[in-house]
């Protein structure tokens, strides 16, 4: 994973000097999974490309702003794949300020040593599984906030709970998912408290 | 902001779930307490993990090419914003030619110098028609040096002892200042080698000197040609190695 880490520093490095073909190799590296992202939130191949494009083009243009030290390059991009995916899905809902969402996205993409160890280690179909295993409202609460953009207190006004219960419902599905990931594997992800372990039901 | 707000959001903030301002107001405190917050940075780049969940898709071969001409006709922000008005700092401090390491972050240019050349070259040879001098400078030269910085790229190329500065897309100056080159030696004394006016296009400049014991190639910018330079560089090189 470091070495991963690594790689993307370097061509965050080269990025930032302006050079091209750095970026086509990000794009190589990520593109798929950039797509799948892009299209699970839009539904349709042809925006969720237009969305990648835009996407590797944002990051082109404010690599100044992103520090390897400070946070994930892949985490990142996915974040800023993520904006303008649910900005073209929430036309009924505020449109959203995605040069200031880019900048916010920068300082909660990690770098995390948990779960970049946890990426690392499971394949695509193991995380989808320990996804799956959620029961069905943390699940469901986890697709409405990451999928289709709804802060917890949106996600609690669907599905009709207080919003501490909605912010719960995340916090435990985060939890299970390291749980499952740290199980899969048998070795420890990181070296951690657990994390709350049940419903604030504020 | 309070701790315990910070803690009980944690996991709604890693999602991207937390409205605007009371993200922002967490990424401050974040960053300001004094607190661990181990749960809630333990939480940060959860959110990394949930487009691995999805079975890749691969894209059209067409979005890779319709990305990279995006990006090739795409100026980046620092570039754009290039401080060359940036007015000269009044309070005292030792000139940025003797600090060492330069301010501008050199090693990061280093890295420049061994990718790149190549498919610089090439664009190089397009728009270098008329400019036969440089041409042949760059196809023979000796030693090429990667020049970055927040007024854009170029090499310091040397052949035969003669050392010239060739730059792609300067960022463009206000008619009343210049360029000015520099090389700066081991001890630190800035040494004037050239100016440099026309930003069309491929700039180039000779240097009026060889590149001899220089460390340093810099760039600043000036509002006529001077002995010394009054400004933070735009552009620097490291010679060494």
């Amino acid at each position: 994973m470091n070495d991963e880490g690594g790689v993307d520093a370097r061509l965050a490095e080269r990025i930032g000097l302006g050079q091209t073909e750095a970026l086509g190799e990000l794009y190589d590296r990520y593109a798929s999974t950039a797509l799948a992202t892009a299209l699970r939130v839009v539904g349709s191949r042809e925006e969720a490309e237009d969305v990648v494009h835009e996407a590797f083009v944002a990051v082109w243009r404010k690599i100044d702003r992103f520090e390897a030290e400070r946070g994930s390059l892949r985490a990142w991009l996915m974040t800023v794949v993520r904006n303008r995916a649910i900005d073209r899905v929430r036309a009924r809902r505020p449109r959203i300020d995605l040069d200031d969402a880019d900048e916010r996205s920068l300082l909660r993409t990690g770098p995390n040593p948990t779960w970049e160890a946890a990426l690392a280690r499971a394949s695509g179909s193991e995380i989808q599984a320990a996804l799956a295993s959620l029961p069905d409202e943390q699940r469901h609460a986890v697709e409405l906030a990451y999928f289709e953009g709804y802060t917890y207190r949106e996600v609690a006004e669907l599905t009709g709970v207080p919003p501490g219960t909605a912010n719960g419902r995340l916090r435990l599905a985060l939890a299970k998912l390291r749980e499952a990931l740290q199980g899969s594997s048998g070795a420890p992800l990181a070296a951690s408290e657990p994390i709350l372990s049940e419903e604030s039901g504020r | 902001m309070t701790c315990e707000r910070l803690d009980e959001l944690a996991a709604s903030y890693a999602l991207g779930a937390v409205p605007p301002d009371e993200e922002r107001a967490m990424s401050e405190h974040l960053a300001t307490c004094d607190q661990p917050h181990a749960d809630a940075r333990e939480l940060i780049g959860a959110a990394g993990l949930l487009p691995a969940a999805l079975p890749p898709m691969e894209p059209s071969p067409a979005l890779r090419a319709r990305l990279m001409a995006t990006v090739a006709a795409t100026p980046q922000d620092h570039r754009r914003r290039a401080p060359v008005n940036a007015p000269v700092r009044a309070e005292p401090r030792r000139p940025w030619w003797q600090l060492r390491p330069l301010p501008m972050a050199l090693a990061a240019v280093g890295l420049a110098a061994a990718v790149g050349l190549g498919a610089w070259n090439l664009d190089l040879n397009r728009q270098l028609a008329e400019r036969d001098e440089a041409l042949r400078a760059v196809a023979s030269a000796d030693a090429a040096y990667a020049v970055a910085g927040s007024a854009g790229s170029g090499w310091v190329l040397e052949t035969d002892g003669q050392a010239i500065f060739l730059a792609d897309a300067l960022a463009a100056l206000p008619a009343d200042q210049l360029y000015a080159l520099w090389l700066i030696g081991p001890e630190g004394e800035p040494v004037a080698v050239g100016t440099l006016t026309d930003t069309e296009g491929v700039a180039f400049a000779t240097l009026e000197r060889e590149l001899g014991s220089a460390t340093t190639f810099a760039v600043t910018v000036e509002s006529g040609r001077v002995d010394a330079p009054t400004s933070d560089p735009v552009l620097v090189a490291s010679l060494e190695g």
